[in-house]
């Protein structure tokens, strides 16, 4: 049995996960079991269906055809089965992501699909669609005296005094060997996220360990002739709908999540973190620069 | 005309056929007296079928775990659900040849309520504009349009924010939407619109069965005029944009290719796709010269 801290989360698993960083067990349950077993095909009694999933009260069912299937059940077990000839190895990826992100949804989380750092106690998450290029300005951000705290998946959690809270991912950063070679990060390269794919597992230098407050969310997009380069703050009402919009895997969250209780929890991020736009040059060459603007901006904002 | 509205029209055409045009054409439609409609609003209009977000958020996957082919695979039910999905009827831009997922079903699935617009225009003006989009040579956007193998948003070491889209050459792109039987079909010559846009638009939204009148077409036309996309790109620029240099909207022209092209490049098109222009009416010019 193999076990992990994950997004704030004790996880024993019998598949080892490659990218996530491995613990100790510490000798009582866990809050998350994941095992291989029997998955069926389709849930009976599926209230909703998608392309490669149907929900059925608190039990997920996800295919990915050929490869994977995962029962995914109450925010607490993830039991998978792969299909002949998957490897285990090429499972840990679908697990850490999509399976462990959807139970992150059951259990009520506020998932944001970004990557996070932090510096002074404090932590900013970057989101952003996928290619957008928030795990290379992470990890860019990490080689300019920032500590990593989550790549891809993002939990908010809100403390005691209903501050947000990033809480860390415990895994690897991901990157594609373009953003590795540009960011001469080849001796932390780690193995592929899947046998002959071009991404890779990335040792993060200083993992950040402890939930750090949230002072600041970037969204960031790639500069157009219509879009143009900087950092802007959202209002209110843009700030609560791109949170929404930026959740991982928002149309799940919407299935499982109350509106009001998903809004709830932005409006309680909000009262103290802040939202804006960060419009990025195009090209590795501006990268620098990029992490130049946001440690600016960030020491701005006192 | 089809009896009832497909939910989802695929606009589809080769790159840099007028693609655009025709979804600002709808996008003025759709403004009416509001009109002209923002040039950088289109993608609210009905989205494209390549789009990576929309395909992580209705399969749940992260596509970067996924071959291209595996992503391929999928694309069928994805489509299926945006059917399932759709309010009204969506007018859905495609830049992939219809082809087969390695599985062997059609890449826009079976017996979906779908049909599409096919817009095609002389290879050879293709060409140029390809060019100057991706400002690259006339040699390489010749390559592309000739190329059986051609593909979009490939990359290797990276991830494009679009899934990859096999194009196959121009002639395989026309042939595979012409010929196939699954969905039905309206071509539209990029020419004609140009030549008639209100009589050519007219006709597609007929087929499609998406009501209109004379006056509100007019007048999407006249908010889609060339010198008003000109205009707007020039004030505030345009997200489809890739060029540093040059303007998306830089000519619209019937046979730049005229003045841009060498013989060699000429000849290397129709040599790869002379049947295929003549099916559609593109006059070649490697043959006019030898008889001339």
């Amino acid at each position: 049995m193999y076990h992990y801290f994950i997004s704030g989360l004790h996880v024993s698993s019998e598949l080892e996960l490659r990218g996530a960083i491995p613990r100790e067990p510490r000798g009582e349950t866990d809050d998350v079991s994941i095992r291989r077993g029997s998955v069926p095909l389709a849930l009976d009694g599926a209230t909703a269906t998608g392309p490669t999933w149907d929900l059925a009260g608190d039990i997920f069912l996800l295919r990915v055809p050929r490869l994977i299937r995962f029962r995914i059940e109450a925010g607490r077990d993830i039991v998978f089965e792969t299909e002949p000839g998957f490897a285990d190895c090429d499972a840990a990826g679908f697990v850490l992501g999509t399976a462990f992100g959807i139970l992150l949804h059951q259990r009520g989380s506020l998932v944001l699909h970004g990557s996070a750092v932090a510096k002074d106690g404090r932590s900013i998450a970057i989101c952003g669609y996928s290619g957008a290029g928030k795990s290379t300005r992470a990890a860019a951000l990490c080689g300019d005296g920032c500590s990593f705290v989550a790549d891809d998946i993002c939990v908010v959690g809100l403390d005691g005094r209903q501050r947000p809270m990033i809480l860390p991912d415990g895994r690897h950063l991901k990157l594609w060997k373009e953003s590795i070679d540009h960011l001469g990060l080849a001796e932390r390269r780690g193995r592929a996220v899947r046998e002959s794919f071009a991404k890779y597992y990335v040792d993060p230098p200083d993992p950040h360990a402890q939930p750090s407050p949230l002072s600041a969310v970037y969204v960031l997009r790639e500069a157009r002739p219509s879009l143009k380069e900087g950092v802007e703050r959202l209002s209110l009402p843009d700030a609560m709908r791109t949170l929404d919009h930026e959740a991982y895997r928002p149309r799940f969250r919407a299935k499982l999540q109350p509106r009001p209780q998903t809004m709830a929890h932005v409006a309680a991020v909000l009262s103290r973190a802040k939202v804006f736009r960060l419009v990025r040059p195009r090209g590795f060459e501006h990268l620098q620069d990029t992490v130049a603007a946001v440690q600016a901006h960030w020491d701005s904002l006192g | 005309m089809m009896s009832e509205p497909a939910k989802i029209i695929w606009l589809a055409s080769f790159p840099k056929s007028g693609n655009t045009w025709f979804r600002i054409l709808l996008a003025n439609l759709a403004a009416g007296e509001a009109g002209p409609s923002d040039i950088n609003d289109l993608y609210e209009q009905g989205g494209s079928a390549c789009n990576r977000w929309e395909f992580e958020s209705l399969t749940m996957l992260d596509s970067a775990l996924l071959s291209y082919d595996e992503i391929d695979c999928l694309r069928p039910l994805v489509y299926e659900a945006m059917t399932a999905e759709a309010v009204g009827q969506r007018w859905v831009k495609v830049h992939d040849a219809y082809t087969t997922t390695p599985s062997g079903e059609p890449l826009f699935g079976r017996g979906l309520s779908c049909a599409a617009v096919y817009v095609v225009r002389d290879p050879r003006d293709v060409a140029v504009s390809l060019a100057f989009h991706h400002s690259t040579t006339l040699d390489a956007a010749v390559r592309l349009v000739n190329s059986p193998d051609g593909v979009y948003c490939e990359s290797r070491d990276g991830q494009d924010r679009q899934l990859r889209q096999r194009l196959a050459g121009w002639s395989g792109h026309v042939t595979s939407w012409l010929d196939q039987t699954e969905v039905p079909v309206h071509v539209v010559r990029y020419e004609d619109l140009l030549a008639a846009p209100a009589r050519h638009f007219a006709a597609a939204l007929k087929f499609a069965a998406r009501p209109a009148t004379e006056a509100e077409i007019e007048r999407a036309v006249r908010f889609a005029d060339f010198a008003e996309l000109q205009r707007q790109e020039n004030e505030k620029g345009f997200m489809e944009r890739i060029s540093r240099t040059t303007p998306f909207f830089r000519s619209g022209r019937a046979e730049g290719w005229r003045e841009m092209l060498s013989a060699e490049q000429v000849a290397a098109i129709e040599r790869c796709n002379g049947a295929v222009m003549a099916r559609l009416g593109y006059g070649l010019e490697t043959t006019c010269r030898r008889t001339a």
